[in-house]
């Protein structure tokens, strides 16, 4: 027997404490009831209208902090989805992390060439075979922008390439209502049938509100669609503090949070029990560029003082890491996807994306994502933490080896090391004549390899002809309607 | 008796010496030519276990543990190959030890077990072994090789020791001298005129064959 005995399952991390959580939703309830937010398009404002916001100047709506409880009420508190092939189900809540990449970047480096070149379709098909094949990518996002497809009807084509690719759960882009609905159509044929979607979606639909505090008529009408179909939706900006939020970070944090939960009281008076993800991409201006930070230590505190937030409010988070400013897989692409990898890991987030981004955000690199990969495998070993048991703490194996002999031939170290080590796959640990023997290859070298193994190897799950001949009518009729 | 072949061959890759001596003693009770059984019983076993380390699906402890499954079979069957004055088919004898002044065990007993997995027979000195006794355990086991180990890059000095004193004896002709450890190096075997290195055990047994087959 034992009393007040204490288990750390694996390592603990929190940014913020519960105090200083709550102040942060005080101030985000403070700023939708004083400043208000932007809401386009008729529909919206009608539903907040009625539900008791104030309206003014057509379209700035001033939500009460009631209302903001009220639809945190009915919002879940768990996600569960699953890819095409059913048995690869994320269940999203509560400390489950799951590792994912971004979407819709323009550019990739070509694998044999080397040329910095547009997404094709074949490209985005092969980012999602790349995913398929990797252990630690629990989710695809479509990582290149389909380029060589008509503007308005991208997103259908781009899913097309996703769903052929692979197997695991999405998070997919759309142009607008109409867009989501083509690809709910799909995933419906995909399953076979709305009800097998309703049990666990085969995607989540990633929305984009605009910082600061405005919500285009697009991203309101996807939400709403997403909130009467049972889509799950992320609505989640990407701030840039010091430019589109305020620079310091807690200023940050309630504008994100404020313009996340527009979109969970938009979704539940649409209807109530539809589920809604927060988090986003929320990171500073560089100072000196301009740009977008995919790096930067405040992208990863915030990430997980996010996680801290979403967690206190029982919603599921979509975090940020795995991603980088560099523009090839160099040093700095690696040091940025450690930290990050690691601390969006510890923090407990459930959809960690943009795993893959380089260029910040503008390139979707598959050196990245291999690369990454085996980042995650690190995070997750130091995640599993060490169990202390009689077992464990092996003092009988310490006993009977006694000083000066050696634990190689035990049965407890054969018994245990392959749970107990991590066994790495892309780092290196030989010895430097072997490691010369071998072509003195660099990290850079070995994932290109790899990349190239899996493209040349890798076969997704397939898609039966006659539903994959059904998905692209789909695809075509998009296509027809708008060439008109 | 093909059934007890495959059992003596699943212990080793199983990496049981239990077992194997059980396996051992069985064979003897029913008679059977204990060369055979190593040859066609534990033998196979260790090369599929070798086969699965070079692959990257084997690890050390597995090597290890299976090495002394081995061990321990050849342990319970070498009085009666004695008795029947048989000759075990070695690949040759070695003598090995970590040298003076250098208590490491590990590497120098890693390489002694899977030397004597895979053929060779090993007389083990241990750990702080001064240069007079490598060269009385050369001369009384009429060693092919003897392996010097060293952890240290201070006692690293010794390996030479080792291989003048050997010189003096008269005795570094009849016997190549391979050396590994941490510090040690291929430029350094080359620079105190030893006969080989070895970066790893699996290598030392490559390296010891190599030693082996060169002086026949």
């Amino acid at each position: 027997m034992r009393a007040n005995y204490q288990v750390n399952a694996t390592p603990q991390f929190s940014v913020l404490t519960g105090d200083q959580i709550e102040e942060i939703f005080h101030a985000a309830l403070d700023v939708l009831e004083r400043v208000g937010t932007r809401v386009y398009g008729e529909e919206g404002v009608a539903l907040l209208r009625e539900a008791g916001c104030l309206v003014s100047d057509t379209d700035l709506v001033r939500i009460p902090s009631w209302l903001v409880k009220e639809a945190l009420n009915t919002t879940p508190q768990r996600v569960a989805i699953a890819g095409r092939d059913r048995r690869q189900r994320l269940t999203l809540e509560k400390n489950k992390i799951y590792f994912g990449t971004g979407s819709d970047c323009p550019s990739l480096v070509d694998p044999y060439t080397d040329e910095v070149r547009k997404y094709t379709f074949q490209d985005v098909y092969n980012a999602a075979r790349i995913s398929d094949a990797l252990p630690h990518i629990d989710f695809h996002m479509s990582l290149g922008l389909t380029s060589g497809v008509p503007a308005r009807t991208y997103d259908r084509h781009q899913f097309l390439a996703m769903l052929k690719g692979t197997a695991k759960p999405l998070v997919i882009t759309a142009v607008d209502r109409e867009g989501l609905a083509d690809q709910y159509r799909m995933a419906c044929q995909v399953l076979g049938g709305p009800e097998e979607f309703a049990k666990a979606p085969l995607f989540v639909v990633y929305i984009e509100p605009s910082s600061p505090l405005s919500n285009s008529v697009e991203a309101v009408e996807k939400l709403l669609y997403a909130a009467e179909m049972g889509i799950p939706a992320i609505y989640t900006p990407c701030i840039m503090c010091g430019a589109t939020g305020p620079v310091t970070l807690a200023g940050g944090m309630v504008q994100c949070l404020a313009e996340c939960l527009t979109g969970v009281v938009l979704a539940q008076l649409k209807r109530k029990g539809a589920a809604v993800i927060i988090g986003g991409v929320e990171s500073t201006i560089d100072m000196a560029t301009s740009v977008l930070s995919y790096g930067a230590p405040e992208m990863v505190l915030l990430s997980a003082a996010m996680t801290d937030v979403a967690r206190w409010l029982r919603l599921p988070m979509f975090s940020t890491a795995g991603c980088s400013d560099a523009k090839i897989l160099d040093q700095q692409a690696a040091i940025e996807s450690a930290i990050s990898v690691m601390v969006a890991a510890l923090s407990g987030a459930n959809l960690i994306h943009d795993v893959g981004y380089l260029e910040s955000g503008l390139l979707g690199s598959y050196d990245m994502l291999v690369m990454s990969n085996e980042v995650i495998g690190m995070a997750k070993r130091i995640l599993r933490g060490i169990a202390v048991t009689p077992e464990t703490l092996a003092v009988e194996v310490i006993e009977r080896v006694g000083p000066g002999g050696h634990y190689l031939a035990q049965p407890h170290t054969r018994q245990h090391f392959r749970s107990e080590l991590w066994f790495p796959t892309l780092m290196d640990r030989q010895m430097r004549r072997a490691w010369e023997g071998g072509g003195s290859q660099t990290m850079a070298m070995r994932v290109r390899a790899k990349v190239k193994e899996i493209l040349e190897h890798h076969e997704p799950m397939p898609i039966p002809a006659g539903v994959e001949a059904r998905l692209r009518e789909i695809v075509a009729q998009a296509d027809e309607r708008h060439a008109s | 008796m093909e059934r007890l072949f495959q059992e003596m061959a699943d212990a080793v890759i199983a990496g049981l010496p239990e077992k194997a001596s059980e396996l051992a003693r069985e064979a003897l009770g029913v008679g059977m030519d204990p060369l055979a059984a190593i040859e066609q019983g534990f033998k196979p076993g260790m090369d599929v276990v070798g086969e699965g380390f070079a692959k990257g699906e084997l690890f050390i402890p597995d090597l290890v543990m299976s090495a002394e499954a081995m061990k321990a079979a050849i342990a319970v069957l070498e009085p009666e190959m004695l008795r029947r004055k048989q000759q075990r088919q070695v690949l040759g004898r070695v003598v090995i030890g970590t040298v003076q002044g250098d208590i490491h065990e590990i590497g120098k007993t890693l390489v002694a077990t899977m030397l004597a997995a895979n053929g060779f027979e090993v007389r083990d000195l241990g750990v702080d072994v001064s240069p007079q006794r490598f060269v009385d355990a050369v001369r009384e086991t009429n060693a092919d090789v003897v392996g010097l180990s060293a952890l240290l890059t201070t006692t690293l000095l010794n390996q030479e020791t080792v291989i003048l004193t050997l010189q003096e004896a008269g005795l570094r002709d009849q016997v190549k001298v391979i050396i590994g450890g941490v510090p040690a190096s291929p430029e350094w075997a080359e620079e105190i005129g030893a006969d080989g290195y070895a970066e790893n055990a699996t290598e030392a047994v490559e390296v010891v064959k190599r030693l082996v087959q060169a002086e026949t």
